[in-house]
Parts: structure tokens; sequence; C-alpha cells
């Protein structure tokens, strides 16, 4: 049941990261950490052994990390944050002590 | 009575020399000691270069926002970003697996009046997760709005208010418009007006000239940062004056 919620979303997730550029820092890292987790799960039958092997909490904490990250990526395609610096700030800005 | 005198007295000798002895033994324990500077805080090189390599992680997945980051002394993270990025950097610290940063412990401003963006916006984040702390620093003046971060961390809400009223910028308030002091908006601001010589009630406007500083302090603040007095320049062509 777990691993079949897991499953989906993490192929939901893929799907939402194909659509951002191959070079963007966010898709390489975030396929490279969802992938190890879903061979995890294609691979490990068992509910315990599985969450020992993630090593992130348990399987149900699992699940809302995988919820947050897919809602995440979804953002991200809007927000583009590979792009550029917006602006550079101003020279002083952030020099302390002053 | 004359042998017990001497007795006491002996034995107050006994008692003072004991004590010199001891004293001494204090004194000889005290120099075989090796530490010079017991009080100062051990440095933890490991913690610091996971820390700016987390730094270094974020900086490459968020460049169009990160303008800086930097691990201080304490072996803290910081985040410096544009402040259009407000929304996007703390969404991604709280939703992303490798960050969780989902609880906002604080959110202050600092007031530094000569830069040209005075107030720098501080957000201290917690991830329970990794047992970590980061914190984001944006910029604003006076005038320019920012986003809130109440979509993101229910937490800012409060602390919006309370920056918004001790140092007078303002953020756009997604639900409502309210301050802290919405109490104080009943009452009546008052002041003496010279020209009518009586109290006069005017309707309450809270501004900059409100705040008062005394910034001048005689002891130097930070000796270790001493800047170089400028020597004067010679363009080329011209002599030293004589």
């Amino acid at each position: 049941m777990a691993a079949v919620r897991l499953r989906i979303l993490y192929t939901k997730i893929l799907g939402s990261l194909q659509t951002m550029p191959q070079d963007a820092a966010y898709r390489k890292y975030t396929e490279q950490l969802i992938n190890q987790r879903f061979n995890h799960v294609k691979a490990e039958l068992d509910i315990e052994n599985l969450e020992k092997k993630i090593n992130c909490g348990q399987i149900e904490e699992v699940i809302a990390q995988a919820e947050t990250e897919l809602a995440l990526s979804r953002k991200m395609t809007e927000w583009k944050p590979w792009e550029p610096l917006v602006e550079e700030a101003p020279a002083n800005q952030w020099k302390w002590p002053i | 009575m004359a042998a017990s005198l001497v007795r006491f007295v002996r034995s107050g000798f006994g008692r003072s020399l004991n004590v010199a002895r001891q004293s001494a033994a204090i004194v000889q324990t005290r120099t075989t000691t090796t530490e010079t500077r017991p009080t100062v805080r051990p440095k933890d090189p490991v913690t610091h270069t996971q820390l700016s390599e987390f730094g270094e992680y974020i900086a490459e997945i968020l460049p169009k926002y990160v303008q800086q980051v930097q691990v201080t002394c304490f072996n803290e993270l910081e985040v410096m970003i544009h402040p259009e990025g407000i929304i996007p950097v703390l969404t991604f610290l709280k939703d992303h697996t490798n960050s969780q940063f989902n609880n906002m412990i604080d959110l202050t401003a600092v007031d530094v009046p000569t830069r040209q963006y005075r107030f720098e916006i501080v957000y201290n984040l917690l991830s329970l997760r990794y047992n970590s702390r980061i914190r984001v620093k944006t910029y604003t003046d006076e005038l320019t709005p920012l986003d809130s971060s109440v979509p993101v961390h229910q937490a800012a809400d409060w602390y919006e208010r309370e920056s918004n009223c001790s140092f007078v910028f303002y953020f756009i308030f997604f639900i409502k418009c309210e301050t802290l002091l919405g109490v104080l908006i009943l009452l009546r601001q008052v002041r003496y007006d010279d020209e009518v010589k009586r109290v006069v009630a005017e309707p309450v406007e809270l501004a900059q000239e409100f705040r008062k500083f005394d910034l001048n302090s005689p002891w130097e603040a930070f000796p270790a940062y001493r800047e170089p007095k400028d020597a004067p320049k010679l363009e080329s062509g011209d002599k030293p004056a004589k």
C-alpha cells in the first residue's frame, strides 16, 4: 500500500522534473535522490527494511516528503530558479562590520 | 600557662606554614598546565565544511535569487537572497527532501541607516529531520514592500507585524492589513501644537521620524576590522606638495 503510493508519487515527481532543462541543478540532484529512493522501493518489499534503507524516518514521513517534493517541483517549473541572478546587491549591502 | 601559650603559638605557626605549603602547591600545579586560552570556543572544521558544502548546494540550485552564502565563525550558515526570492527560497528550503527546514524560528530585521537598502530582514529556520539551522537574509528600504512569508510559514504572521511596527517597513499581507498596534490606532495620537497653543489630535501616522538614534559611541566597536585611512592619491603629472 505504502509502496504503491510511493511509486506513484516518485513517477509523478520524475515526470514533473522532465519539464525542466537538463542542466538545471535542481533537476540533477532531485532526480538522483528520487531515483535512489525509487530503487530502494522497487528492491525492498518489507516496509521495515525499506524504512531502514531510505533512512529518513517512518514510511508515512517518507510519503509526506515525497508529496511536498512533488508540490515543490511543480512550483519550481513556474519560478525557474536555474536562471542567472535577477539583480546584484548594491556594493556594500552585505558588508559587516559596516 | 606558659606551656599552653607556647603550644597555641606553635599550632598557629603550624597552621600558617601549612597554608603557605598548600598555596605553594597550588601555584606549582597552575604553572604546569598547558592550556593558554581556555575560554575560547574550539573550532570545528568538520561542521564548517559540511555547512559550506550545503551552502554551495543551495547556491547551485537557486542561482536566480542567491547573492551570497557564508558560514560564520560560530558555524552558522547564512544565505543572502534578492527580495524577489523570499517565497521561492523559503518554499524550497521547507519542501525539498534534502533540506526540510519546516520550522521558522525567528523573523527580524536589522537597521543599518547608512546603507541604500537600510533594513536587512533575517529569517531563522530549523530542520527537525536533520537537526540543523539556517539563516536567510534579504534587504529593503523604508518604502519598498516585501512579499509576506505567511503562505509558507504560519509563524511569520506575528513576526512580520512586529517588525513592521518596530522598523516601519512594509509587508504585503495576503489576508488582512492589521498592525500589532491595531488597538493604538483606535486611541488618539496627540501632540502639543505651539501655534494654536493647545493639545491637538491628529490621525495616527507612524513614520521613520519617530525613531531616534544616537549611534556615535566614543569607543571603537571592531578593532580587528579597522580599515586603513586612504592616503591622498596623486594623479600622474601632479607633483607632491613640498
